[in-house]
């Protein structure tokens, strides 16, 4: 589907209206975050807004549904931005369920409203990336049997449980498997997983977390080709990326107008703190950041299949870490009132973090570039 | 049989390349400079103390472990208590530390229950020990159980003998008895967030409480935020302004907190350490007889600079036991978990990573050690760098852990997203981390500002 750079903006500009609108308002009172309900109302607006998709076999301009110009991904990565400043774990389970629907699209499942927006995506496998050996398969390089055994292992479903965030009333779910040396997808009903609730994860209060076992067959496995279960993961993996990132912008963007606010009004030693140059520094710091985010983005605006993956991943180890520096920045500039719950950074901080862990963490994408590049492992 | 022989990508320990094994085999003067035992790190430290200091860690960590590790989660994952409400789990814990000593131990029998053996020793080493233990086991108890030694820290440093029998001694014993008796240390003012000190270099100071001259004391007006234990304390160092005075008129005011006007507005919805309460105080006509000025009229500055000067090593230990809590989760994740067939801790990047956080934490305890030991009075300059360092490099031992345990790292049940919350405050309370690299810098200025001499570093 055609889409230019006017189209692009006019469509971000209804996503940030909605953003602030709707998300930010529920929002607002950091200490209690948006509810189940609440996330179920604001999701169903988002379909009716054409944010999120309604159907597998729909076509509009929702998040993730296109991947293939310039503009689509700015969008892709503008909308889950602004939702991310209002919300980040708002913005962190659309980004979820819109790529979920990409799976889904991409495998041929065919699904209603209903079961889309219970479905869930598991992009990974139940701990890191795969070591070296997930870029090896990506790059269709010969697999020894380690390679195989890692993978099998990684994305073995019945062993370890995967840890998932997502809304507590999520259906079904759709996760990569190994099967016949090759990621092939299967499409599993939550009443046929072993779930279990955990307690308060660290940050998304909006969502909750689960530890989910596949201990019995059930559910639809798709076996893709070879070829195009490359690239369809490929695709996934780069886009998952890039959401989280964006999504880690969009929060960096709100910590960084609540630190300029508070630095603006808050006085020390006589004068605003915003005058001090310990606060001017991290106020820097934050700048930087966000210089650098937004470059990042800027670079990754173009066709997803022109994207290196090597590429998107070391800006993710890159920016990760950077994001979460600035989100402490924002707390710290705030000193005492920004650790308290009712203020606001102490929740960016805490999702920036899941943010960090999300798909595998940051520490293995060292271990997956060196496959990629060919390094020795 | 629970015992690996070895890691991958490494020798056996009896490897004919692996020569430790050999070092008990040299002659006498080789085994004596040469053979070790491979204790574990604890321990090595532990036996590196002074003898009664290290039965004081010991007995600390044990206590940690018996009472404070169990009450973690539950504590932590409660709702929020209205102010003055003191969880039935958090009330038994403060009636056995005190029956214990633990909320006695800045002085020796028959005032308080310091061993006599620790007496030679700097008593912010004691301290530091027992925080680090009680922090790696629950940050917001460690919190909870410590602040009482900071608001009881003025009755100490003002030096006088009378105070320390007349209040001190009565709070001691009723805590030895199991009648847990808080005191709290409210110095913050309101709008203050980022320095405790906040009035300090304005040129225009407001009192965040002010001390009235009335008939045989003063009254107390004004408001106190982020009063750590505030909510449960019996009685509270408060520190404020005589009327119609600047800052340099800060006063130590003994107060009663159940005299009349005095008024717990609420307690702080925290990140961490939510075992323990960070209250609002609301004081209207408190009235504080004149005996209960603590230290001397226009005394109350000194009394809190020394105060923190006493207490930033402590914090910093807190950074050293919560660094400890992530490296030991992170330590027992990685002995544990298994991806592609074998435990992440024989993978090097992993070995690489726990390495790291092994000599972060150990790093940060031995500059704390070095400063505690030494502080029979502690400098302003140490404190302050041993605070801020310590507790960021805490951090960021605490974020490795995360990293490592990646998508599980956020999990409750991985206890380490809790330690992240419980230690992101202490680069925060205390003055902030850029607030003590500053009063570091103040504390210097005599060696900075001598062009005379070079500046030893």
């Amino acid at each position: 589907m055609y889409m230019d750079t006017e189209d692009s903006e006019q469509l971000l500009e209804e996503v940030g209206r909605f953003a602030r609108e709707r998300i930010a308002g529920m929002a607002a009172r950091p200490e209690s975050p948006i509810n189940t309900d609440q996330l179920t109302l604001l999701t169903r607006e988002a379909c009716e807004l054409g944010i999120l998709p309604l159907t597998t076999a729909d076509d509009g301009f929702s998040i993730w549904e296109h991947n293939d110009v310039a503009q689509a991904m700015s969008f892709n990565t503008g909308a889950l931005r602004h939702i991310a400043y209002a919300s980040p774990g708002v913005a962190f389970a659309w980004h979820r369920l819109a790529l979920a629907r990409f799976v889904a699209v991409q495998q041929g499942l065919a699904l209603e409203q209903k079961d889309l927006l219970g479905m869930q995506l598991v992009p990974t496998g139940h701990y890191g990336l795969g070591r070296n050996s997930l870029a090896k398969w990506l790059k269709a390089e010969a697999l020894s049997a380690e390679d195989k055994d890692m993978l099998s292992d990684w994305l073995d479903r019945g062993v370890n449980a995967t840890t998932i965030y997502a809304p507590k009333d999520w259906k079904s779910l759709v996760w990569p498997i190994w099967s016949d040396d090759h990621i092939a997808w299967r499409h599993v009903e939550r009443k046929e997983l072993e779930v279990s609730s955990g307690n308060a994860q660290h940050g998304f209060d909006e969502l909750a977390g689960f530890a989910v076992r596949q201990t019995s067959i059930a559910g639809k496995t798709i076996k893709p080709e070879p070829d195009a279960s490359r690239s369809t993961y490929a695709r996934l993996l780069k886009m998952d990326m890039l959401g989280l990132l964006s999504i880690g912008a969009g929060a960096l963007d709100r910590g960084r107008a609540l630190a300029r606010d508070y630095a603006g009004i808050r006085k020390q030693g006589g004068k605003l703190i915003a005058e001090h140059p310990a606060v001017q520094h991290m106020l820097s710091d934050i700048e930087i950041t966000r210089h650098n985010v937004d470059m990042a983005l800027a670079a990754f605006a173009r066709p997803v299949d022109e994207l290196d993956v090597g590429a998107v991943a070391a800006t993710r180890a890159s920016m990760s870490p950077a994001l979460c520096h600035a989100a402490n920045q924002v707390m710290q500039v705030h000193g005492g009132i920004g650790y308290m719950r009712d203020a606001g950074p102490e929740k960016l901080l805490r999702d920036q973090n899941m943010l960090k862990l999300m798909s595998g963490g940051t520490r293995e994408i060292h271990a997956f570039l060196a496959g990629w590049t060919g390094a020795p492992a | 049989m629970n015992k690996q022989i070895h890691l991958e990508g490494h020798l056996p320990v009896d490897h004919r390349l692996s020569p430790h094994w050999q070092f008990s085999n040299l002659p006498l003067i080789g085994r004596v400079l040469a053979n070790y035992p491979v204790n574990d790190l604890w321990e090595t430290d532990f036996a590196r103390l002074p003898r009664a200091l290290a039965k004081q860690r010991r007995r600390a960590r044990t206590f940690a472990e018996q009472y404070l590790m169990p009450a973690a989660d539950e504590l932590d994952l409660a709702v929020h208590l209205p102010a003055g409400e003191c969880h039935p789990t958090a009330h038994r814990i403060l009636c056995e530390a005190g029956k214990q000593g633990w909320l006695s131990y800045f002085m020796p029998a028959p005032l308080g229950s310091m061993p006599w053996g620790t007496v030679l020793h700097a008593p912010i080493w004691q301290c530091s020990l027992i925080v680090e233990e009680f922090s790696r086991a629950c940050g917001g108890l460690m919190l909870l159980l410590s602040a009482h030694h900071l608001g009881a820290m003025p009755l100490i440093l003002s030096g006088r003998v009378n105070n320390m029998l007349r209040y001190l001694a009565p709070v001691y014993r009723s805590c030895e008895r199991g009648e847990p008796h808080l005191i709290a240390f409210a110095i913050t003012e309101p709008g203050a967030g980022s320095d405790v000190e906040e009035g300090h270099g304005a040129e225009v100071y407001r009192p965040g409480v002010v001390a009235t001259p009335t008939e045989g004391g003063y009254l107390l007006n004004g408001r106190k935020c982020f009063i750590s234990g505030g909510d449960l304390s019996k009685t509270a160092t408060v520190f404020a302004a005589l009327q119609g005075e600047g800052m340099d008129s800060w006063t130590c005011f003994y107060v009663d907190c159940s005299d009349p006007g005095y008024k717990v507005a609420r307690t702080e919805l925290k990140m961490g350490m939510r075992a323990s309460g960070a209250a609002e105080i609301e004081l209207t006509d408190v009235f504080v007889p004149s005996d209960r000025i603590i230290g001397g009229l226009r005394n109350g500055w000194a009394l809190n600079r020394a105060t923190l000067n006493a207490s930033r090593i402590p914090v910093a230990s807190m950074g050293v036991g919560f660094a400890r809590a992530a490296t030991e989760t992170a330590v027992e994740f990685a002995r544990r978990y298994k991806v592609g067939g074998k435990e992440l801790i024989h993978y090097q990047d992993v070995q690489l990573h726990l390495a790291t956080m092994v000599a972060e934490t150990r790093a940060i305890r031995s500059l704390v050690w070095q400063e505690a030991k030494a502080a029979w009075q502690p400098r302003q300059l140490n404190a302050s760098l041993c605070k801020f360092h310590a507790t960021d490099r805490a951090q960021r031992v605490c974020e490795m852990a995360m990293d490592l345990l990646a998508d599980h790292g956020g999990k409750h049940e991985n206890k380490l997203e809790k330690i992240f919350r419980d230690v992101r405050l202490t680069r925060i309370f205390e003055g902030t981390n850029q607030i003590n690299r500053l009063t570091m810098v103040e504390d210097w200025q005599a060696q900075l500002l001598d062009f005379d001499h070079s500046v030893g570093v």
